[in-house]
This record gives structure tokens, sequence and C-alpha cells, in this order.
């Protein structure tokens, strides 16, 4: 009995086989090859371009696919780009190898490493993705077929993973187009012997910042060298280097752009760098001002730029090229309105007075803290942007607070307010709460008379539990380290730019291999693993995640010349 | 003209092939999934939803229907589409039968999970009410991790997972793999009708 039934099954597997064999024969030969269409090149790989990151169809609609088996599920939520990543050379997640899908790499025979518990169990069964292994070369008609209908040239049907998209011939002919042409040639700065890299400093820079952020850039240039330079030597002695190794080595060098006088004039500028000498990447760079010239000029140029000095960076939540420490003035704004939404005795009678200086920082964390209230879905609050000059005038201020009677005053000014502080307090209710920007306030902040500490609340963007590693922002040495009064208004140019130095060549640069691509680069460093830092308490990627550290905390100050920081918040405030 | 017909033929094909695909599979009984019944403890915590609203977790999962639980995150590449392109055919195709479906994902990138992200991703998909979305403190989500006996270190080294609670006797239904939807969707019955 028992016999008979897997005789059954057997023979309904067969048949099932059989039929779907002659589906996909009929198939093969209705997916004929996809013609070259009509259109310039330039606009293949602009309508290419979209259906890979977008998923969205040259008629402008949303690409149809399927996806494990038998789910339709349009293109909106999900695209190429989301598995393959944006430079296609695939991705390794949830245990399953997403393999690369650049024409270089399809028009060969490849061998991937199987899917994490890519092996049968006992009873013989997949337990998990199965990977195609290994494949001979892809041509564009098998490439069609591929996409279509989940076989590669040999008729291996791929997983589940992999959605089947039905697309008509002149669709599939332009998605090919973009699969041929991108990822290609290697960028623009990097060849198999040489890593070109910049950074860029604008003159408003002091000459010690500037210093402090070239000094390890400039190590790391001459380390890369000197291994360069060793590895040659064992080579001329007869070492045979693994593949690994052969990649693991390669001359560096770093210009430095400098951005002389109105930021307006600095997209020239950066474009006359660029054209003169390109740049695999722009590494760190400093400015006070707003960054928005030198990080719209990187996402025109699809040029990296590795973790600036800046604390006035561009807020986006599509902008690709530029990696960011974190939000800077903004990201405390932020948190500064999830920490308020969450006090309890706030009631919506409770009138909110926001006084901005009238300055790009205070502008910032304005617009940090605007933008998470409105998230939280609260009313908008009362906000006054005066001058400098206001401020400092002993009546104007006094006025606004009486005439508006806060029962919150956020004061987003510099440190020429911290001697008014006492003053001021006098005119609000007992219970009151104050908030300050550690950021803004700079050093100035511990002068914040003793008195009034329990009432003010100060936004602090860096760690605070003791970090174990070495002072400078590497990961060796073991001092645990505890932050505290002395830290504040301190930049960390010099740990931070070591922290990005490592980050990005140990989990970037190095990984690269023969790929030698911009947006693989990014790609890469952004499924990389969260990272313990000296200057935050975590770091945290994802494709398409550009601020590193999400934290800030709300702290208050402890008695003292030398005061603890006490935080009053967690890291992350939801 | 020609070209659209050819387009309507493809869409019939890939359909079908989809459709034999998994049957083939079953028949050969080649599951690609591993399936286990299990006791859970839920840990007492308190997770903030898609619209930024406190939920208790274990009163959330508690009730006389089913509840899917899986663990995601907003930015996540390729395993997350594939979760839920999941929920949303059982969710589809549940309630088309007249039945409610509870779908509780929870983040395991609470950084960067805010509950906008959270929303945004809802929105994507496509989600119907019955579908939320969980964030809460990294301490809070390893926990929920652990209990589930589902935690990693690491964001990155996440796997598929999927936990069905059955409302007759509290117990789950471990699914860990990927699941054709009408795989998934005959687990989901099974532990429905229950008796
Ligand atoms: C949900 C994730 C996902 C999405 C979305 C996706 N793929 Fe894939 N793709 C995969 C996986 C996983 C494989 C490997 C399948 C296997 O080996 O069984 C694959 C395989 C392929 C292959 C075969 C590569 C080889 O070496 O044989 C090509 C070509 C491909 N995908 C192109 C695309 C294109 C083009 C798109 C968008 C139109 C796309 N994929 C969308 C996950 C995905």
């Amino acid at each position: 009995m028992k016999n008979d039934f897997s005789t059954t099954k057997v023979i309904s597997t067969r048949t099932a086989c059989a039929v779907l064999l002659m589906l996909l024969c009929a198939a093969v030969s209705l997916a004929s090859v996809p013609p070259a269409v009509d259109l310039p090149q330039s606009e293949v790989l602009r309508l290419g371009e979209r259906m890979y990151r977008e998923g969205i169809l040259p008629s402008g609609v949303s690409m149809p696919a399927f996806i494990r088996g038998d789910v339709e599920i349009d293109s909106s939520a999900f695209s190429c780009s989301s598995c393959h990543l944006r430079g296609g050379l695939g991705s390794f997640e949830g245990g399953v190898v997403t393999p690369p899908t650049n024409g270089k790499k399809l028009y060969q025979p490849y061998r991937r490493p199987p899917s994490l518990d890519d092996s049968h169990d006992q009873a013989g069964r997949y337990v998990y993705a199965k990977t195609v292994v290994e494949r001979p070369a892809y041509t564009r008609e098998s490439l069609a077929n591929a996409m279509r209908f989940g076989a590669d040239p040999a008729g291996q049907i791929f997983n589940d993973v992999m959605p089947r998209y039905p697309l008509s011939d002149r669709d599939m002919s332009i998605l090919i187009g973009y699969l041929e042409s991108f990822s290609s040639a290697p960028s623009p700065g990097a060849s198999a012997s040489e890593f070109r890299f910049a950074t860029v400093i604008s003159d408003d820079v002091s000459p010690e910042d500037r210093q402090a952020l070239l000094v390890p850039l400039q190590k790391f240039i001459d380390q890369k060298n000197q291994q360069l330079a060793m590895y040659e030597d064992f080579i001329k002695f007869g070492y045979k280097p693994t593949i690994d190794m052969q990649y693991a080595f390669s001359r560096a060098s770093l210009d430095i752009w400098e951005l002389k006088g109105a930021p307006e004039s600095w997209p020239g500028q950066l474009a006359a760098y660029n054209a003169a000498r390109p740049v695999f990447a722009i590494l760190s760079g400093i400015s006070n001002l707003d960054w928005r010239p030198i990080h719209d000029f990187c996402e025109a140029e699809r040029l990296p730029c590795l973790y600036p000095i800046t604390d006035l960076p561009v807020i986006s939540e599509t902008a690709w090229y530029t990696f960011y420490f974190n939000k800077g003035y903004a990201q405390e704004g932020e948190a500064t309105a999830r920490f308020l939404h969450q006090v309890k005795k706030l009631t919506p009678q409770i009138p909110i007075l926001q006084i901005v200086q009238d300055s790009p920082v205070g502008m910032a964390l304005a617009n940090g803290f605007n933008k998470s209230w409105h998230e939280q879905e609260r009313q908008a609050v009362t906000t006054l942007t005066l001058t400098a000059a206001q401020l400092r005038d002993k009546t104007t201020l006094a006025a606004l607070i009486k005439k508006h009677k806060p029962g919150v005053l956020l004061l987003w000014t510099d440190a020429a307010l911290v001697p008014k502080l006492p003053k001021l307090s006098k005119q609000l209710p007992a219970s009151a709460l104050l908030f300050v920007s550690s950021g803004y306030l700079g050093k100035k902040t511990k002068n914040i008379a003793e008195a009034l500490r329990s009432r003010i609340y100060i936004s602090y963007p860096y760690r605070l539990t003791p970090f174990v590693g070495s002072k400078d922002g590497g990961f060796d040495a073991k001092v645990p380290l505890v932050m505290g009064a002395e830290s504040l208004g301190d930049r960390r140019i010099v740990s931070r730019s070591t922290t990005m130095l490592r980050q990005a060549t140990l989990r970037g640069l190095n990984l690269l291999y023969d790929n030698l691509y911009r947006d693989h680069l990014l790609d890469i460093m952004s499924t990389q693993m969260d990272l313990i830092v000296r200057d935050y308490e975590r770091f945290s990627f994802g494709p398409g995640q550009r601020y590193a550290s999400k934290g800030c905390y709300i702290i208050q100050l402890g008695p003292g010349a030398n005061p603890a920081l006490l935080p009053k918040s967690e890291w992350v405030i939801l | 003209m020609k070209s659209l017909l050819k387009l309507c033929l493809l869409s019939l094909l890939v359909a079908l092939v989809a459709v034999i695909l998994p049957i083939t599979s079953h028949a050969g009984e080649s599951k690609k999934y591993k399936r286990s019944v299990e006791k859970y403890t839920i840990p007492d915590v308190v997770l903030t939803n898609q619209d930024g609203k406190k939920v208790q977790l274990d009163t959330l999962l508690q009730g006389d229907t089913p509840v899917v639980v899986d663990f995601i995150y907003g930015t996540c590449t390729t395993i997350c589409p594939v979760l839920s392109a999941g929920f949303i055919n059982l969710q589809s195709k549940v309630t088309a039968a007249n039945q409610t479906v509870r779908l509780v994902s929870i983040t395991i990138d609470p950084e960067n999970d805010t509950p906008k992200v959270l929303k945004e991703y809802l929105k994507r998909y496509r989600a119907k009410a019955g579908w939320e979305f969980l964030t809460g403190s990294r301490e809070d989500i390893t926990r929920v991790m652990k209990a589930f006996n589902a935690y990693i270190p690491d964001k990155m080294s996440h796997y598929p997972l999927n936990m069905i609670r059955s409302p007759k006797d509290g117990t789950w239904v471990r699914l860990f793999g990927i699941m054709s939807s009408r795989e998934f969707l005959e687990e989901y019955q099974n532990v429905a009708l229950k008796k």
C-alpha cells in the first residue's frame, strides 16, 4: 500500500516535470532574441536604469513580477536593485546569495558560493533556498529567458527568491541594454594598480582643524603605499600571491581640493579639480559651512564622499553618494522633539516656544525639531527667529518670554546666551523645561550655572558609555575611555577620520577585488554589520541608509567645574 | 497588437510555470522549509507600531484568531521582500475568504526603523489593516528575538522565519525557510482550523 502510494507520487512528479519542460520549450521559442530598440543609447540607459532601480517600465507603469513561485506582485515594493544592489554585483543577505547581474559577469561562465544551509537535510531534502552553483555564459537570449522563466543557460531552475518577470521584447531589450552597460569598466579614479582619492577643505576651516584632518589621511595613504612596496618585494623574491592578495594592495594618492571664496563658486571649483584628475572617492573633508554644494556635486557626478566632518549635512531620504556620520545639528533637534513627545505632563495647552538664532546652525536645529515634531503628529510650536544682535539685547528676549509664557523653551542659540540663562529662567514658571544644543553651545556648555543644571536639557549626539579601544578611534588598544565635560565642543576630527578610514577600507575598498565600481563600494559599505566606534554608541547600515549613527542623548550636567554628563534618555529615542 | 498578444501569452506562461513548480516540489515531497511546533513565552515588553502607538506585545499576540509573526527591517535586501510578499499574499487570500488575518512584523533594525519608516514600508507593500509593524528599544527587540529562539547578533545575518500562533492552545508553528505562498496558506489554514 505504502509502496503504491509512493509510485503514484513519482509518476505524478514525472508528469508534472514533463509538462513543465514542454512549457519551458514553448517559452524559449516564444522568448525570441530581444531585438535592439530604436532608441538612442542614453535613453536605453535611462529607461533601463529606472526599471532596474525603481521597478518602473518604460511606459511608466510598475513592472509585474512573480515571486515565491506563485505570488504576483508589482515592483513598487522592491526592484532588481533591492536584491542585486545598485552596483549589480549582488549581495549575501538572509543566508541567500544573490549573484551579480552586470553583463560583464553574466556573459562569462560563473561559479558561486552556495547559500547558507543550501544543502540536503537527513531526508535528502533541501531545507533552504537552493542556489544554482555553476552555469555557462549567458547570451542575450538566455538572459531574457532567465528573467522571464527563472532558468539559467543550462536549464537549471532558480530558487523562488528570484522573481520571474513577464516583460515584452522591447522592455526586455531595454533592461538587458542596461545590464550590459552598467558596472562594466572601472569607475574613474580606479585601476588595477591605483586608487586616486581627494579630500575637500573649505577656506573657513582653521589651520588646526585642517591639520587634524590631514594627518590621519596622509598616514593612511603612506601606509597603503608602504604595504604595496613590501608586497612588491615579496613578489620579487618569488612569493606567489593568492587571488585575494592580488587585490589587497594598490597604490593610493590623495589630492586636496581646496575650496575658496563663496559657496556659490564651489561647484565650479570642484568640477575643475575633478576634470583635471578624477578620483574614485572623496575621503572625509571638512567645512564649517553648509555641506550642500559638495553634496550636490557628488550626487551629480555619482562620486562617493565618505564621512565628511560636517554638522550641516544634507538631510535626504533618497540621496545616495555621501555617507555621513549622522545628521549633525538636525539630529539634535530631532532627538529633542522625540524626547519632548514622551514627556507625560506635557499637555497641548502648555505653550512651546522655539527661539532660533538666525544662522545655518539655528535653522538646522529648528528644522530637525520641526520635522520630527510633525512626524509625532503634534501641533506646530511657536517659532521666533532672532538675529545674534537681538539675542544679545537685554529686553527683546525678556519681552518675548513675557508675551508667550512658554512652559517649554527651546533655545537654539550660540553660547553668548549662556551667561543670560539664570535671569531668563527666573521669568519662567518653576515647572518649565529648557532645551539647548551642546553642538551649538560648544565648550561653553559646561558654564551653565549650577543652580540651573537640573532644569536644562542638553542634546548630545556622542557616546557616553565607556569605549574600549584606542583613543584615536582605532580598534586595537584596550583603553576604556569615558567621555566627560572636556568632550563638549570637541569636534573629534582625528578620531572620526580614523574611524572613517578603518571603516571605509576594511569593510569597503578591501572587499572590492576587481570590481572597481563606485556604486559597488557604496553597496558593500552599506551592507556591512553594525559597528561599535569611539565617538558614537553604534553605527548601523543598510542599503540607502546614509547617516551611520542614529542616536543622540538628552543629558543634564552634574555639579562642579568639570561636570559629569548625565543621560536623561536612551541613545535612540523612539 | 501582435506584441500585446505575445505579452499576454508570456504572462500566462509565467503564471503557469509558477503554479506547476510548487506542485512538482510538493508531489516530490521536497519541502524547502523546516516545520516544527514550539512553545514560546512572550516577554513583557511594550513596542511601538507604525502609527507611533504603544502596544503590549503579549496582549497583541493573544486572541482567538491565529497570528503570524516575522522579523524584518525597512532597508533589508533579499529576504524581506520575499517574506513581505508572502504576508501580502496571505492577507489578500485570507481576507478574500472573509476571515481576518493578523500579521505582525517586528523590526530587527530599531535604530533606523522609526514608526515613519515602518509606515512607509507597509505602504510600499500596499498592506491593509491587520498587518502591524513594530519597533522598540534594542534591548526589548533582543528579548523578543530570544523569546522566539530567533536571536541574531547582527541584522545582516538574519534568516527567513515565520511563526503562526494557534489560538486554540497557544502553541506556535515555526516555519524556517522560503515557502511558496500556497504552502504558507496551507500552514496557516491548518492552524486556523485546528480543533
Ligand atoms: C527578491 C530578490 C531578487 C530580486 C527582486 C531580483 N533578483 Fe535576480 N536573483 C535573485 C537570486 C536569489 C538569484 C539566484 C537564484 C538561484 O541561484 O537559484 C537571482 C538570479 C538572477 C539572475 C541569474 C544570474 C546568474 O548568474 O545565473 C539574473 C540575470 C537576475 N537575477 C536578474 C535580475 C533582474 C534583472 C531583476 C529585476 C528585473 C532581478 N534579478 C530581481 C534575487 C532577486
